[in-house]
Order: C-alpha cells, then structure tokens, then sequence
C-alpha cells in the first residue's frame, strides 16, 4: 500500500524500529547512561526509568542467522530466542548494562540458563511472572518487583524511591495515552497510518527515553492527523498473536492491498491499551496490578482466554475489520493452542480468519504473499 | 444414563474389560512377579470401577492432574480420576487399539502439528466426549506451555466450560517464598473441594495419610538405592510403577506401602541371589525423559539386543524428599513442595538449567551410569533448549550422551526402528556394549 503519510517523526520511529544499536541508544551510552535489556512486554519499564536507566527489550531485528545459538538451542525451539541469543553471542547487545528475563515461555526461559553460562552481562535476572490473575498472584508479583528493585539498587547504585516510580508511571502511561490516540485515528473509515507503520511506532517505544518519545509521538500524532487517510485498501484486517515485532512482516500483508487497523500483539496493543492505575498508592503495586490483572493478557494467562476472546472481538468491532491473521511463531505452545480457540470463536462469529506460522525472520514472504492474497480473494476483496 | 455420560465411559470400561481378566488370571497364575504386578492392575480396575460407580449414579467426583496432592483428594474422601491417565491406558493410544484412530482425530484438530502430541491427544479425547465429566477439575498448569496452554482451550470447551476448576499457579523459584505461595494455593484447592463437593478436611486424617505416603516413599527410596546395584534388580515396568502406585486412588493406604515392602524385598533377594529379573547386563542407562507409548518394544530390544538396562528414568527419580507431619503448615509445606518441584517433568521442566544438572550428576554417580539417553520428546521444548547444558554436564562427568528426538506419543514422528538405529550407531561409536 502506498503510503500517504510524511512524517519526520514517523521516519525515525521507523529507524528505530529497523536497528538494535539505534542513535538514540549511541546518544545515551554517550552521555554516560546505563540500559536495562529485557525480554516479555510483563517487564514494568517504569522501574528502569525510575532507577534513570533506559529501558530496552530485546528483538532480534537484522538478524540473519542462528550459527552461534544453535549449539544452546535445539531445532524445535522458537526462532526468535534462537536468533536473539545469536545475536547476543555476536556481542550485538553489548551496550546492555543488566538483563531482565521472566519464565515467559519455555523457550525464553532457557535463555537465562544460557545467557548466565555464556556471556557476563554484569546483572541477570530471572522474575516469576504468575501464569494466572488475582490477588494472591499480584502479591506475589509485587514481590518480585520489590527483590528486583533492591537488586537494581545495590548493582548500580542508585536509589529507586516510590516518588521516583510514580513519575516513570506518569511518562509510560502518558505513552500509552498517545499511543492510543494514534490508534483512534485508526477506527475511521480512511485511516491516515498503515498497520506497518504504527508498529514502527510501538516497537520504538521498547527502545529509546521515554520523555524523547513522547515528544515525538506528540509530534507524529500532529502529522497524522493532517494526512490525508488511505483509502485504496480492499480489506481492513487484525493481526492477532504473540511476538511480532517487524513492521515488515505487516507490509508484506498491506502490499497486497489490506490495511492493518489493529492488533492484539505483544508488540502493539496489548502493550498500551490500559493504563497503571495511578490512583494506587504503592506504586510498586500499581505495576504488579496492571501486569497480572489489568492490561490485555498474553495466551500464557491460562485462566483468561474468554476475556482475550472479548477483547479481540471488541477490538475487531471498534477497528471495523473485515478478517483478521493469526501470527503464530513456529514451535510456540501458548499461541499454538489459543490458535485453536480462537479459530472455533471466530467461527462462530462468522469473521474470516487466516492463521500463518511463521519464523521470526521474514524467510516466507512468497509463501506468505500468496496465502493472504488467497485469503482476500476468499473474502470477496 | 443418557448417551454422552455412557460414551464418556466407554474407553474405562473397555479397559476394565482388558484388566479384570488379568487380575484373575494374576490370582490363578501369580508366578515370580504377580505379588508385585497384581496391585497395580487392582489398583486401576478399583479406580475405573469407581468412577464409573460416580458417573452411573451422579456421585460427585473429581478430575485431578498428577501434580495435585493425592494425600489432600484421599483425607477429603473424594472420588477421582486422573485426566492424564486416560491417555496412557484407556484411550489406547498408547499402542492400544486406538492408537491410529486417536492420533488421526488429533491431527484433524486445528492446533498446530508442533504442539506437544500428548497435549493434542488430550484435547482430542475431550473433543470426542472421552472423559467422563467431573463435579469439579483440579487442573495442572506446568512445567511447561503446553500444559497452561492447554488448560486455556480445555477450559473453552462447551461442555466443560461450566464445570468449577481449580487451576494453581507454579512459581519459577523454589525458595521458602515459593513454597508458601503455592501452599496457599493447595489450601484455596481445599476450599475449592470443600465448596463443590461438600467434603471437609480433617487435618488428623491428612497427617495419617501423609504419614502413610512418607513411608511408600522412604521405601521407594530404599528401592531406588537398591537399583544402585549392579546388575540393577528389575526391568523398567516396577520401577515405573512406583510413581503410579503412590500417586492414584488409595494413596495412604498401608496396602499400598505393602507393596513398596514387597518390591525393596524382591529387589534385595534378587540382588543377594545375583538374579536380576534381566540377566546379562551390560550397559546401564539413565533415560531421561518420560517413556514413550512404545518403550516396552524399545527396551525390550535394548536389553536383548544390547544388554542395555535402563538403570534410571526421570519418573522413577522423583522421590526428593519426606514430609514434615509436626505441623499443619509444614504439611501444607511439604505437600506443596512436591507438587510443583519433584514431580516428574515437573522437577526437570519448571525449573531452572540447575535441576537438569544435579539429576544427571547425581544419577550418573550414582548408578554406575554408563551412557545417558536424552529421548527428547518433541513436546519438551524446555528440555530441548537444555539438551546443550546436559550434553555439557555428561561431557565433564565424561559419560557420553545421546538426544534422539522422538514423540512419546505418536511412533509415526520417529519410528521405533530409526530410535533402535540411532541408539545403535551411538553405543557403537561410544564403544559401549
């Protein structure tokens, strides 16, 4: 699809979006700042703004092969950890002064056994992230915030004050409250921002100053609103799925003529659709609040499916899609079997849904190309 | 009884049709083993008999997971069938004569080929109305992804969809702060039980039980200190069995430890008699992963045609420790600890690289382990993302190591033939045997 935004803004999120070592991390690690890596969108960033380091979670973007990891990681694993911890091998992560990792997946986890064996990142941590909702999981996950703050503290010297986590909270959610104002515009019959582009945009949010991308944001959002809106689509669509963090993988689809007007991927609106409750007065609480209970789970939240289900069902309502894709990286169990749900569910809403396996790197485009085109002209676009 | 509630059981009484006979014909002609293998074969017909009783007469009754605390289900006299258990023995997947027909309706399932078959087997037998449906579920969500995914889609289905679950939440670590999250859980589960069945616990008659349990798994202990020995006593059936015999319908009953005495004393006679169950031994391996559908046709061969023993397994390796008794909380404690850290699977999947490196360390010390075979079931995608630190373990422990890649539950992934060639070529190249 061509696109009829011009945005300066846009082109730097989209440069953000397509490296690891972006400028903005050079311009940090030169003015003597320390970077906080993290794999899981779980991962509270407001604790590493609040310890005044930058946040980034870890993509495995450029990455064209696995002949480092491969000795740590087995033919059936997932191609993203496989990638990203090539990468890591590589020393492509180097500017990264900690790493935080949950037990995300089976195939994440593993990438603390290996990171901690074969590299010396200064600071690794593995947080047990609860699998299910409630009280006594939120308790627990607070918990875990509270060890890793005073982690944090000791290993870098810094202090995180409760005073300090309330003003992160206040710039991250001030992220997703323009986040979500981009993806407004997005409901309307002529959207102004491809599905690419805007998850250039989310991408870039895991991985520059929080307050500089506010302020970009602030200033793309100007732009949008004053571009003209696409109108040449032939279907609006949803991607639905886990990882998906390449803008590309979403041009391949808009190429063909959809238009991406929303998402629930851990990189899109799963990330930004609700806020931390600002009102709570621990604000180490807030956050483990709004990890367990409160912001659209991700499939390894057993006990949550049928609200993920209204989710996307009320996500495809407000966008107006007319079908939707299932993303699913090759080898992932959660996604695998929410796949499964999700395709009796949209049956039975009588939504086209077309699900693709696919590896991390864009290795299919052909194969891919020709099944949504399939997937269009079976829709009658 | 209406149509669905009788094809429910229609894979259990298949299997009670298999069973019953054999009991009798264990009673008629015990020979050498039959003290040993008959109360495991009781023991599934008095549970399949049982459930049926529940369902034919809508008693209330549970389906349980194998992590949950069968000491709790027994002290709250509660009825239960193991979920999982179904797919080992009553479908006949596991080289029954349902094997095809079941592994065939799951693939026609929409989850994707490379989510665990053992998983996907599971849902099929939901999906085709196999399971009998319980007053209430005690789930399991770990080790791994598959599980919790499962339970999400388990869980959608509309027959099940209303019926109460209980599903706890493993933690990632294993410190005193673990222990207790999860012990609360175990208690929530009582109160769950308590709420849909109406049984309450009496706190006298779990101490009694989990005293009993403590003393099956000291001697399971014994049993396994006993396979130290070299020629080990037993094939891999008894060994097996002992996960199976605590862990089911009547767990805490001193019939049950009864048989745990009988086994360390076969065991003791066999080793002081130098008359293994299998003579001729002359490779011991540890095999580390849960056993396929189809091992008894792999370590048949292995011990004819190689003189190989399995002289451990991950299953048989999971009594870690006895429970505390003195107080309700360290029972509480206990109970929990078992559940999420030393069940089979559970112990090497959840958790961190570490579990994986003691167990091979241990075990290779301490069984004279000659070589350790990683099947490494395709469902296992944790294991597989560690198979390089256990190659690393064995290589400084300098016991070779072998990753196969199998599906413990579909022979199709590969074959029975290509495992023996590849276990073939490896003690080969290792000059073992």
């Amino acid at each position: 699809m061509e696109t009829k935004l011009k945005s300066k803004a846009l082109d730097e999120f989209i440069q953000v979006a397509s490296t690891i070592a972006n400028p903005e991390i050079q311009k940090w690690k030169d003015n003597g700042g320390k970077i906080m890596g993290y794999f899981c969108s779980a991962m509270p960033s407001e604790l590493i703004t609040a310890a005044g380091m930058l946040p980034f979670r870890l993509r495995a973007t450029g990455s064209t092969g696995t002949e480092l990891s491969d000795s740590y990681f087995s033919s059936i694993n997932c191609t993203f950890p496989r990638h990203a911890f090539n990468m890591a091998l590589k020393g492509d992560f180097d500017f990264i002064d900690g790493l935080v990792i949950f037990n995300s997946c089976d195939h994440i986890r593993r990438v603390y056994d290996h990171w901690i064996r074969q590299l010396d990142t200064p600071f690794v941590k593995i947080l047990s992230l609860p699998k299910k909702s409630g009280a006594q999981q939120v308790e627990w996950f607070r918990s875990e915030l509270a060890i890793l703050r005073e982690n944090m503290e000791t290993q870098f010297g810094v202090k995180i004050t409760d005073d300090k986590l309330k003003e992160a909270i206040k710039i991250h959610n001030e992220s997703r409250r323009l986040l979500r104002e981009l993806y407004e515009l997005r409901k309307s019959d002529n959207p102004p921002i491809t599905g690419a582009q805007t998850m250039a945009v989310t991408v870039a949010s895991t991985a520059m100053p929080p307050e500089r991308y506010n302020q970009l944001l602030k200033e793309l959002l100007d732009d949008v609103k004053r571009a003209e809106g696409n109108t040449d689509y032939r279907a609006r669509l949803m991607i639905l799925g886990g990882e998906l963090d390449n803008p590309e993988f979403l041009k391949v689809i808009e190429d063909l003529g959809a238009l991406v007007v929303t998402d629930s991927v851990c990189f899109g609106s799963r990330l930004l659709w609700k806020d931390v409750d600002e009102s709570i007065d621990d604000p180490l609480t807030a956050l483990a609040q709004y990890q367990v209970n409160e912001r659209p789970s991700c499939a390894r939240m057993f006990t949550e499916y049928e609200k993920r289900a209204e989710y996307v069902h009320s996500m495809l309502s407000d966008f107006k899609a007319d079908g939707a894709i299932f993303a699913r990286l090759t080898f992932c169990e959660v996604w695998g079997f929410e796949q499964y749900s999700m395709i009796n569910d949209f049956k039975e809403w009588d939504i086209p849904l077309l699900c693709i396996d696919h590896e991390y790197t864009l290795s299919g485009v052909g194969q891919l190309r020709t099944r949504v085109q399939a997937f269009l002209e079976t829709m009658g676009k | 009884m209406d149509e669905k509630k009788e094809r429910s059981l229609s894979r259990i009484r298949e299997e009670l049709a298999m069973y019953e006979p054999v009991v009798e014909l264990l009673k008629l002609e015990p020979g050498e083993m039959g003290h040993l293998q008959l109360p495991i074969v009781e023991n599934i017909v008095e549970q399949h008999k049982g459930t049926i009783e529940c369902v034919e007469e809508g008693k209330t009754f549970l389906a349980s997971q194998f992590t949950n605390p069968v000491e709790i289900l027994t002290a709250m006299d509660v009825h239960w069938y193991f979920h999982i258990q179904q797919l080992f023995a009553a479908s006949g997947s596991g080289g029954g004569l349902h094997t095809d027909e079941d592994l065939e309706g799951a693939d026609k399932l929409n989850i994707p080929r490379d989510c665990c078959t053992l998983i996907r087997l599971g849902h099929y037998l939901q999906v085709a109305g196999l399971y009998p449906i319980p007053t209430a579920y005690l789930s399991i969500t770990e080790p791994c992804d598959s599980i919790a995914g499962w339970h999400a889609a388990f869980m959608h289905h509309p027959d099940w969809r209303n019926i109460p679950v209980f599903a706890p939440d493993p933690p990632y670590h294993t410190d005193e702060r673990a222990i207790d999250y999860y012990a609360r859980q175990m208690r929530e589960m009582v109160d769950f039980i308590t709420e849909h069945t109406g049984q309450t616990l009496d706190m006298d008659r779990l101490r009694e039980t989990v005293e009993e349990t403590n003393k099956g798994y000291a001697l399971w202990m014994e049993y396994n200190e006993i396979r130290r020995s070299s020629p080990t006593p037993h094939s891999y059936t008894l060994p097996l069995s002992c996960f199976f015999q605590i862990n089911t319908l009547g767990a805490g009953d001193p019939k049950k430890t009864l048989w745990y005495k009988d086994i360390v004393a076969d065991a003791e006679r066999r080793v002081k008699e130098n008359k293994p169950e299998f003579p001729n031994q002359k490779i011991r391996v540890f095999w580390y992963d849960i056993q396929p559908f189809y091992f008894g046709e792999i370590v048949s061969w292995l011990e004819q045609e190689w003189g190989g023993v399995i002289a451990m397994d991950m299953v048989s390796y999971c009594p870690y420790e006895l429970i505390d008794t003195s107080t309700e909380d360290s029972m509480f404690q206990g109970l929990a600890k078992r559940a999420f850290q030393h069940g089979p699977m559970v112990h090497q999947g959840r958790g961190l690289a570490e579990n994986v490196i003691y167990d091979i360390t241990r075990i290779v010390k301490d069984y004279k382990i000659d070589c350790v075979i990683f099947p490494g079931h395709m469902g296992h995608k944790d294991m597989a993302a560690s198979s390089s630190i256990m190659r690393e373990t064995c290589r400084e422990l300098g016991v070779p190591f072998l990753y196969i890649g199998l599906d413990v539950a579909d022979h199709r992934y590969t074959t029975a033939d290509e495992i023996k060639d590849r276990i073939s070529q490896f003690f080969t190249a290792m000059g073992l045997g």
